[in-house]
């Protein structure tokens, strides 16, 4: 190494002493430049410039863009934007910041009404800086205070775009709901949000936001000492947000937000030729409105210690037991896989003995001597449990994941679960335990571990419904510009086939037809007189639920206790174009609680297309129009 | 006994006027941020805080940087280089994004800037590489074809984030070094011819964003809302302050928030609205006596390797006090260029500490390598 420093051993060479050197005179010439500069800025122009920041300061005001619009499948609006006013006090213009609030305050109370954030005003005020006395205020307020303005120096009122849910609590799990930036949202910094930004907090708002919010406007203007705008230096227009077109019926939806009244469950309606969702209840809901100017402390707990959950979307979030839903599966894996033939016939008794344990039938004397058809029909347990042992668990997780379930679907919502579709593996890796066979007696009924989603449900009939196709949910249809040209199209989607000879497929709906229509059938409700319904019943025992579901229900009243009603089905039975999952927590049985609410939704869409066809024009289309040429 | 001795001579002979004037540039640096921060009342943790205790951890790297010898850290040149390098392509796979550009790796509460490191970095590996090849004859073309790589992948990936600013930071470092150790004339021209020709190529690839800055330079009225009125803003605000300034935590411009980013590129109008003409003299005249500080211990170095270093740290934080300070005196683009030591930034303060810790360690160890 020291052999290596021959260059420079002793006094440096005169080379780099002469390039230092000329170095250091560049870098002072630079330094001279910068002083300059420095003086001619604030020696020479100084005074120039301090005018301009003290008098005339230059202001750069943001203008909010409308967000976009959310409409249904036929163009009718579900969200719109209206007018917010916001009282504002500009310090610079007050003389006597006190003595101002004083003067409002004594001016609401004639009127008797309340001075909102009184928070706003022991802050420390900084003059140029406006600070927001109240958001959102009713147009009585902003009269009051504009007629007084005079005697108000410094108070004004503020004009800024919020969402108007129409109907919200009906789509509020869907569409979510809006608010400002909170802090954490701006430090994670993506997408240059700034604050005071209106961004989407949930659902499709959220998913979607950088469709829906458009782009900020700005404009430049040029105000004095009093803080009145002298000049405007430019501006920027803001750019309006582009509009959804959900693939949602806004006439099914209201039909299903009805039939959910005062109970609480999901409910998803899909058309099963191309996955589109035409409907999507979660009850109860909330109303997105209160979100948009901040929602009251006490609200917002009151939401998130509701034991019902009032902010979850069901449909896609809530897992439930499948119930005698599941029989479908189990029973077209027994039929693919040869172990029973249609006309196999089963005794039941109204017990299943396994060891020393017994499994009873629902109906306690028992159905006798039943094939295939009149199982599924009258939902025949014990029938079940036979062909549930005989397929052995792995083999009915195999056609059950077939069909979707224990997977999640794909829908463009966020907080999908998955649902759970028990294996020996999973038990082994999961609780360390081997499989056990009276499980696979619970879970060949849609009981024991078995866990879905309405949504998955839905998709899962819908693929018997239209011979084998399994759809990703469609949700959304396009999303366009304020101008009406498409900006993206959603197409349908296809997930994966579910191979069933057709024989099966066959067997399976007429089954299905019966358990509706022939008598006996445990799905009589839901009978229709416009279609031929197929569909099959489901009563999920709250009994032996997964951990966190437990400890919840001990928390809770009796009511937690009863049994989920279930009754999921599709419609016309020889060309089916609308499936409906319905589930009602806690409400009883499938067929007395769930078909009549499944009927009601089904009328909806069929009362519809008959009266369409009849040449009568629904009141909504009309409104459509009207939709059409506001935006 | 070796050790002791050791110890005695970097205490003896350590650069107390380097540690002050550093200390002190930093010190006015987080009282700046403190005030640029007053008015923002939401902030999380708020900023000068923040500034101080990356100051107190580029301490700890300073003091590392320095109690090793510069000619065993030169050893680890290329490993140092290689470690960077793989910091930097886990940006463009795992970094986290903000502002449109892709700069940042987050671990747990940290959050770093690879790309500051890379300045430092950078002139580790160049002296290593002109350390192993000593010549007295200016270097060829040829000679100068790996140091240009050396350069050029950082470059490219720096560049990819997108941050321009770095980016040429990083260039101008490498040419700084390559031309104070000598560049054949003949070799210079054909670099500068083949630069020329790689600007409308290099057009090509810049953002929009950064196309529309330097048009924005060009000609400043062409965005008037957008950069233009960062600079405008900027002017306004350091003008206003006069010859006196406007005091501590006066500056109107600074604290209604009409100054851009002024926490890290535009500080130095913070500082001049509210100190004025005076202040923008005394804070000027420290950052030159620490940069010509820094020359003259290039200057005194015992070996290349030595003068090396010391020459690339103050070259880098020359350049940089020259580029900000241009800028927002309107006299150079906008390119986001921290000014050193006062700009907020936690890698930024921690590269430059540590950049100082080896200028202290070259300083002191002239007198150590005494043979």
């Amino acid at each position: 190494m020291e052999n290596q420093c021959t260059l420079r051993n002793g006094p440096e060479p005169s080379e780099y002493r002469q390039r230092l050197n000329l170095i250091i005179a560049i870098v002072m010439a630079a330094a001279l430049v910068i002083v300059c500069r420095l003086w001619y800025l604030q020696v020479i122009k100084g005074d120039e410039l301090k005018q301009k920041s003290e008098n005339n300061s230059v202001r750069f005001r943001k203008i909010q863009p409308l967000r976009g619009l959310i409409l249904d499948r036929r163009g009718l609006t579900l969200v719109d934007n209206r007018p917010s006013f916001d009282v504002l006090y500009m310090p610079s213009r007050g003389r006597d910041h006190q003595q101002v609030f004083e003067t409002l305050k004594t001016l609401y109370a004639s009127k008797s009404f309340e001075l909102g954030a009184d928070a706003a005003l022991t802050k420390t005020l900084r003059p140029y800086l406006p600070v927001r006395l109240e958001k959102n205020v009713p147009l009585e307020k902003v009269a009051l205070v504009e007629t007084n303005a005079m005697t108000l120096p410094g108070v004004y009122v503020d004009v800024t775009p919020v969402r108007l849910y129409l109907d919200g609590e009906m789509l509020a799990p869907i569409i979510g709901y809006t608010g400002e930036i909170s802090k954490d949202e701006l430090l994670s910094g993506a997408d240059d949000y700034s604050s005071g930004d209106i961004l989407g907090k949930a659902g499709l708002e959220k998913v979607l936001d950088s469709y829906i919010r458009g782009r900020h406007g700005a404009e430049l203007v040029e105000v004095n000492v009093h803080g009145k705008e002298i000049k405007n230096l430019g501006r920027i227009d803001p750019v309006s947000g582009a509009n959804v077109v959900l693939t949602i019926d806004a006439d099914i939806q209201k039909a299903a937000w009805k039939a959910f009244e005062g109970k609480a469950g999901a409910a998803v309606v899909m058309d099963p030729r191309d996955g589109s969702i035409l409907a999507m209840v979660s009850a109860p809901s909330f109303d997105p409105n209160l979100f948009n100017s901040g929602i009251p402390q006490e609200e917002w707990i009151q939401l998130h210690t509701n034991p019902l959950n009032p902010l979850s979307n069901r449909a896609i979030s809530g897992q439930y037991p499948p119930g005698s839903t599941y029989k479908l599966i189990v029973a077209a894996a027994a039929l693919e896989e040869g172990i029973i033939k249609p006309e196999t016939k089963i005794h039941c008794n109204g017990t299943f003995e396994l060891g020393n344990r017994i499994y009873r039938c629902w109906k306690k004397h028992g159905h006798g001597s039943v094939d295939l058809n009149r199982a599924l029909v009258e939902s025949c347990d014990v029938y079940f449990y036979t062909v549930g042992k005989m397929l052995g668990v792995d083999k009915i997780a195999f056609y059950a994941k077939q069909f979707g379930l224990g997977e999640h679907t794909g829908i463009v919502l966020n907080h999908e679960r998955k649902g759970l579709i028990p294996t020996r593996d999973w038990k082994m890796a999961r609780r360390g335990e081997p499989w056990q066979l009276g499980e696979t007696i619970s879970v060949s009924i849609g009981q024991g571990f078995n866990l879905t989603t309405p949504l998955q449900l839905a998709v899962a009939y819908g693929a018997l419904a239209n011979g084998g196709t399994l759809w990703r949910p469609r949700l959304v249809e396009r999303i366009e510009r304020p101008d009406g040209k498409t900006l993206k199209e959603f197409h349908p989607e296809k997930k994966g086939d579910v191979k069933l000879s057709k024989q099966t497929q066959a067997i399976l709906k007429k089954a299905l037809w019966g358990a509706v229509n022939a008598p006996g059938g445990t799905g009589l409700a839901a009978r229709l007189a416009d279609a031929e319904v197929c569909g099959k019943t489901g009563t999920s025992q709250v009994i032996g639920l997964p951990q966190n579901e437990k400890a919840r229900r001990e928390k809770k009243i009796a009511a937690f206790h009863k049994d989920h009603a279930l009754f999921v089905c599709f419609a016309p039975a020889n060309n089916p174009e609308i499936v409906v999952a319905v589930i009602a927590e806690n409400a009883g049985s499938g067929g007395a609680v769930a078909a009549p609410i499944a009927r009601l939704i089904l009328a909806a869409h069929f009362d519809r297309k008959k009266k369409a066809q009849m040449g009568w024009q629904a009141p909504e289309l009309l409104a459509t129009d009207e939709n059409l040429h506001r935006q | 006994m070796i050790f002791l001795k050791f110890d005695r001579r970097i205490f003896q002979h350590f650069d107390w006027t380097l540690l002050g004037l550093v200390l002190a540039i930093c010190g006015i640096g987080v009282v700046n941020i403190y005030s640029s921060g007053v008015s923002q009342v939401d902030s999380v943790a708020p900023l000068y805080l923040k500034q101080l205790q990356w100051i107190l951890v580029g301490l700890v790297f300073m003091v590392i940087m320095f109690l090793i010898d510069y000619r065993v850290i030169n050893e680890f040149a290329y490993v140092i280089y290689g470690a960077t390098l793989v910091l930097l392509v886990a940006v463009m796979v795992f970094g986290h994004a903000s502002h449109g550009a892709q700069r940042w790796l987050v671990f747990g509460p940290i959050t770093v800037q690879p790309s500051e490191l890379a300045k430092l970095m950078l002139i580790l590996v160049l002296a290593r590489y002109f350390d192993d090849h000593k010549s007295m004859e200016p270097y060829k073309l040829r000679e100068l074809l790996i140091p240009m790589v050396l350069v050029a992948v950082p470059f490219v990936l720096v560049l990819k984030q997108p941050d321009l600013g770095t980016g040429l930071m990083l260039v101008i470092i490498a040419a700084s070094i390559a031309l104070f150790m000598g560049v054949n004339w003949k070799s210079l021209l054909i670099a500068f011819g083949a630069f020329l020709c790689m600007i409308p190529l290099a057009w090509h690839f810049l953002k929009d964003y950064q196309k529309e800055r330097l048009l924005t330079f060009l000609a400043p009225e062409r965005d008037p809302l957008g950069t233009g009125y960062h600079i405008l803003q900027s002017m306004i605000a350091i003008g206003s302050g006069g010859f006196f300034g406007k005091g501590f935590l006066k500056g109107s411009q600074t604290q209604l928030k009409f100054l851009p980013e002024q926490q890290t590129d535009f500080v130095f109008s913070v500082f001049a609205e509210e100190w004025g003409f005076v202040g923008g003299m005394i804070l000027l005249s420290m950052l030159l006596s620490l940069i010509v500080w820094g020359l003259k211990i290039a200057l005194h170095s015992k070996d290349l390797l030595g003068t090396m270093l010391a020459f690339g740290i103050s070259a880098l934080i020359a350049w940089q006090v020259i580029i900000n300070m241009g800028m927002v005196l309107g006299l150079l683009p906008v390119v986001g260029i921290p000014l050193p030591f006062m700009s907020y930034g936690g890698s930024a303060m921690v590269t430059l500490l540590a950049a100082v810790g080896l200028l202290m360690n070259v300083s002191v160890r002239r007198f150590i390598l005494q043979r």
